[in-house]
């Protein structure tokens, strides 16, 4: 179960392109709980697309998408009801804060899950649920989601997705524009719903820090194709991100720098800034 | 008298607080200025008065001599462009031609200068091959770069980059980067609102706004020396600084917080 993509492309033609292939086939495999994967990949390599086939919002040109039993193609199936699939795998997009449009974040965020036939008392028993899982407590619910911070906004279309009680969230640059501390915060809220709840949740960001923190898999985009699948210690161990447009999270570069001008021989894969202090006293003590 | 100078501003959206409180600042002409502070701290709406977008409710901001109020706003808009955070909420033209030409468009800039200008500017700025492309068409990155070639047309000498790379990937940020270097170069007064603190290193100096106030106004190496001021703002110092803080004084470290110290300020 889960989701499984079998040679999967997806191709639009655009006036200025033609025909313009944005991703080729790929072969992935998602597994529905416990997986914490992290989306990286420059601009245009195809991270959204394979995104937005994550929910069905798009079909593949060609190949077979897989999501939770439900086999996609092309064409659109008329026995297949893409609703379940939509809450099944919750989609949040860059910049969810432009999506709120309610007046109220409790009516904001009882949107989602009253599209599938439950009741008011039900949707607003769900909406104070989610809101307290993404960190805000109750007296947001009467607010104004226009009057809040761009950080709370975030929480709150964060809020409206969970409400739908996803198996599988996919968020697309939910810590873009954060300051660093919300950032942490936003991650590590991630992370206990993921531990949590068993909830699988694919994060696209181009933070290489964040990834090397708090990601095991990590899935790499480079011109349309997958070109990594694996564990994230693995990718940053290449020689050479170049080739995939990436680069290298700060702890590395920043003891990369010290081995190369102090001819010292310090282990640069560490995570975190305590972790890289350890190393360096270890080396200078020897 | 500095280039830019803001005395007693104070500006909140309603009576219940105060997003800018007090705020006083001299910038000279020339300088590379970068803002750094936590989201809310003020650093966009210090940015909107700048720009003569958000009226005060106290205070006065004076550019190049001239006093922002009705008499001189225009004027002094002229002298200072914006570049905002979200590349597709600044691009007005349908044509990368279009956006560039819509600022001099404002100021009534004669047809045959305009032409001549927006060549000159979209090469400067590396987008001389897409001056017929549509905006669909570019990356955040190159629309970023439309949009100070539309402010440098306008002869503004004063750009502000309101967290202009927070969305663009690592390499297209690193070209902005590089495009914001040779502005300094030229001699551009450049004021840089960011949460990336790699970024602020490159600046001559580091604003930090907390809760609305100026919390520190120093040199990039002076301010990286106090970590107290980064933690009291809920702010992180880049990693090498982080790591040469950590390491005392101790002199078996002292080659290493010096390269640590080089690493941060190499630019």
């Amino acid at each position: 179960m889960g989701i499984r993509f079998n040679e999967v492309s997806y191709g639009y033609s655009s006036f200025a392109q033609g025909l313009y292939t944005a991703i080729k086939d790929i072969n992935l495999e998602i597994t529905e709980k416990n997986e914490f994967i992290a989306l990286v990949g420059h601009t245009g390599s195809g991270k959204s697309t394979l995104a937005k086939h994550m929910n069905a919002l798009i079909f593949p040109t060609s190949g077979t998408l897989e999501i939770f039993g439900h086999t996609i193609t092309n064409k659109r199936n008329k026995k297949i009801k893409y609703n379940d699939i939509r809450k099944k795998v919750g989609l949040v997009f860059q910049f969810p804060e432009y999506q709120l449009f309610e007046e109220t974040v409790e009516k904001d965020i009882m949107f989602g899950p009253m599209n599938f036939k439950i009741t008011k008392e039900e949707a607003k028993k769900l909406a104070k649920q989610s809101l307290n899982l993404v960190g805000l407590d109750d007296s947001y619910l009467s607010r104004n989601p226009y009057n809040l911070s761009g950080g709370e906004k975030k929480r709150v279309s964060i809020a409206g997705i969970l409400a739908m009680d996803p198996d599988i969230l996919v968020l697309d640059e939910p810590t873009s524009g954060l300051d660093p501390a919300g950032k942490r915060i936003l991650m590590d809220l991630f992370k206990n719903i993921n531990e949590t709840t068993g909830k699988t949740i694919v994060i696209i960001t181009h933070d290489m820090d964040l990834v090397y923190q708090y990601f095991n898999r990590v899935l790499v985009m480079n011109d349309g194709h997958l070109v990594f699948d694996g564990k994230t210690e693995v990718l940053f161990q290449k020689e050479d991100l170049t080739d995939y447009h990436l680069d290298y999270p700060n702890t590395i570069k920043v003891l990369k720098y010290l081995n190369q001008e102090l001819n010292l021989n310090m282990n640069v894969f560490q995570k975190t800034n305590a972790e890289a202090l350890a190393e360096i006293k270890r080396a200078v003590r020897l | 008298m500095s280039y830019i100078e803001i005395k007693n501003l104070t500006f909140s959206y309603n009576e219940k607080t105060n997003v800018l409180e007090d705020v006083n600042l001299e910038i000279n002409k020339g300088e590379w200025i970068a803002v750094l502070g936590h989201n809310g701290s003020g650093k966009s709406t210090l940015a909107k008065t700048l720009v003569g977008l958000l009226e005060p409710q106290k205070g006065e901001i004076s550019i190049d001599g001239l006093v922002m109020n009705d008499e001189f706003a225009y004027e002094i808009r002229k002298k200072i462009g914006i570049v905002f955070q979200n590349p597709d909420n600044q691009f007005v033209g349908v044509t990368v031609r279009d956006d560039i030409a819509f600022g001099m468009e404002n100021l009534c800039v004669p047809r045959e200068e305009m032409l001549e200008k927006i060549s000159f500017y979209a090469e400067k700025v590396n987008m001389l091959n897409f001056l017929d492309s549509e905006p669909a068409n570019l990356s955040g990155g190159q629309k970023q770069r439309v949009a100070i070639a539309g402010i440098l047309a306008m002869q503004s000498d004063i750009i502000i980059f309101d967290e202009a790379t927070s969305m663009l990937d690592p390499f297209s940020r690193e070209e902005l980067i590089k495009y914001i270097k040779t502005l300094h170069q030229d001699g551009l007064t450049i004021i840089m609102i960011t949460h990336d603190i790699n970024e602020a290193l490159l600046a001559d100096r580091i604003l930090v706004m907390n809760k609305g106030k100026v919390y520190a106004f120093e040199d990039t190496e002076e301010i990286m020396k106090k970590k107290s001021i980064f933690t009291d703002s809920h702010l992180e110092l880049p990693v090498s600084l982080d790591l040469a803080n950590a390491l005392t004084d101790n002199q078996e470290y002292k080659e290493i917080r010096e390269k640590l110290w080089e690493y941060a300020l190499m630019k």
